[in-house]
């Protein structure tokens, strides 16, 4: 179990030390999330909308756009100079490379989220410190059910013709549901609503959360298989 | 694929389409000529006869995409993925079909084309993702690469209607239920001639998808022949 943890953080670490050096995505990811909701802002009339009915909507889109980003990248930088067979190669489980890569992409996306809030609490006036605890709960269920499912068919993707284009075709229709569930949960979250009070949300996406990850550790053996 | 084996396959195929051809012909009759037009809806409610079968395939298609992809990657056999390609293909055909007959008529009795109804929009996504299952397919070379990655993504898709079906049905709660969706429902009893010929009806498209089934999957097999004899000839010259 140790070694099993040692092997996921170096490859978490790798991914770390990667984007220290060249510090290509998470700029990236961060404007690009601020230019969706510039987007959606300018589509919108603040004065008539209730910012805080729209606003949940905005943040995940914002979220869900740039977070394909960094999973695009996530396994495509590992086909430049064959680093994926690299991985493979060592001696290491399968299911090491999705774990690794499932913590990088959930931490930068964290990240990003994280820097993205304050600007979203600027933009749509909405007080989120009063109730931030359970606003970051479901953050956090949301992003690692869309990192789960993502670096999944990241790795999936980075083997296909049409790579860049293929991960979101292949990905948005399966987060459907996550992405309905945690807008409603956000909103409820902004409005005050308890946890208590979104326990059926909040079990659709804990479930979620739980089924995409237990498939990505059966199938992925059957995706980095050479 | 011998000679024989052909010609055996050959007669159980005319048997299916000879009895599928029956019960379509019996359904037409059923459809058009039996069953008495609705009272309320007129004759645009018998678009149903069409629809509710439609949707009854391709659900059990998917379903049928779900169990051969798991059969794929547990025996890795060309078989399993030939089925759940050819499945596949017919569930995108009718839940196309379910999202034609559905408009026209919603157009008539509830003055819409479209309502954001949970139904409605659960139907809409599962096509989306088994038109994406078979995107998935073109974009890779034949092999075994293609057949893995569409049957993960067959198990993933499936795997994800019981999430669609409660998120929708969630959001949608959260506004007036339409009513006029409680007019749509078998539960409200219908009339049994009419039941009859939803009967008659979902048999004749069951048969029809076996059918289609058993062409389908001779054609890929006979492809994969062909190939095979092709690289043969390449490699012998």
């Amino acid at each position: 179990m140790n070694l099993f943890l040692s092997q996921v953080a170096a490859i978490a670490w790798k991914d770390f030390v990667t984007e220290l050096k060249s510090r290509e995505l998470f700029g990236a990811m961060f404007i690009f999330a601020l230019l969706v909701i510039l987007i959606f802002i300018f589509s919108i009339n603040l004065s008539v909308v209730k910012a805080s009915e729209v606003g949940p909507g905005i943040l995940w889109a914002a979220f869900l756009f740039s977070g394909t980003l960094g999973l695009n990248r996530s396994f495509m930088l590992e086909q430049e100079n064959g680093c994926l067979m690299g991985l493979m190669l060592a001696p290491a489980d399968r299911t090491v490379i999705y774990f690794g890569k499932l913590i990088s992409n959930f931490i930068f996306l964290s990240i990003m989220e994280l820097f993205i809030l304050p600007l979203f609490m600027i933009f749509f006036n909405i007080d989120i410190l009063e109730h931030l605890l359970p606003l970051l709960f479901v953050i956090f269920l949301g992003t690692l059910g869309f990192c789960a499912l993502g670096t999944l068919l990241s790795s999936l993707a980075s083997n296909l013709k049409y790579r860049e284009i293929m991960l979101p075709v292949l990905l948005y229709p399966l987060l459907v549901p996550i992405v309905i569930a945690v807008v409603r949960m956000t909103g409820q979250a902004l409005n005050g609503t308890p946890l208590s009070g979104m326990m059926n949300w909040i079990g659709l996406t804990v479930s979620f959360d739980i089924i995409y990850i237990g498939v990505s550790i059966m199938t992925i053996d059957h995706i980095l298989e050479e | 694929m011998n000679f024989d084996a052909m010609k055996k396959n050959q007669g159980e195929s005319n048997l299916l389409i000879w009895s599928t051809a029956v019960a379509f012909f019996a359904a037409m009759v059923a459809i058009f000529i039996y069953v008495p037009t609705e009272q309320t809806e007129g004759v645009v409610q018998r678009v149903m006869y069409f629809h509710v079968p439609s949707a009854w395939l391709s659900f059990f298609a998917f379903f049928v995409v779900f169990i051969c992809s798991i059969l794929f990657l547990w025996k890795k056999e060309r078989e399993w993925d030939i089925y759940a390609h050819a499945s596949a293909e017919i569930g995108v055909i009718f839940c196309s079909l379910v999202l034609v007959t559905g408009p026209l008529w919603a157009r008539p009795i509830w003055g819409a084309w479209w309502v954001w109804d949970a139904r409605l929009t659960s139907t809409l996504i599962l096509w989306i993702i088994y038109t994406v299952y078979l995107m998935l397919r073109t974009q890779s070379d034949a092999g075994s690469m293609r057949a893995r990655y569409a049957a993960v993504l067959g198990i993933v898709g499936f795997l994800n209607i019981p999430f669609i079906h409660f998120s929708v049905l969630w959001w949608r709660t959260f506004h007036p239920q339409p009513k006029v969706i409680t007019n749509e429902g078998i539960g409200k009893g219908m009339d049994p001639t009419m039941l009859a010929t939803l009967g008659v009806s979902l048999c004749a498209f069951t048969l029809l998808y076996f059918l289609l089934m058993g062409v389908r999957v001779r054609q890929e097999k006979l492809k994969d022949e062909v190939d095979q004899l092709t690289r043969e000839k390449h490699y012998s010259v």
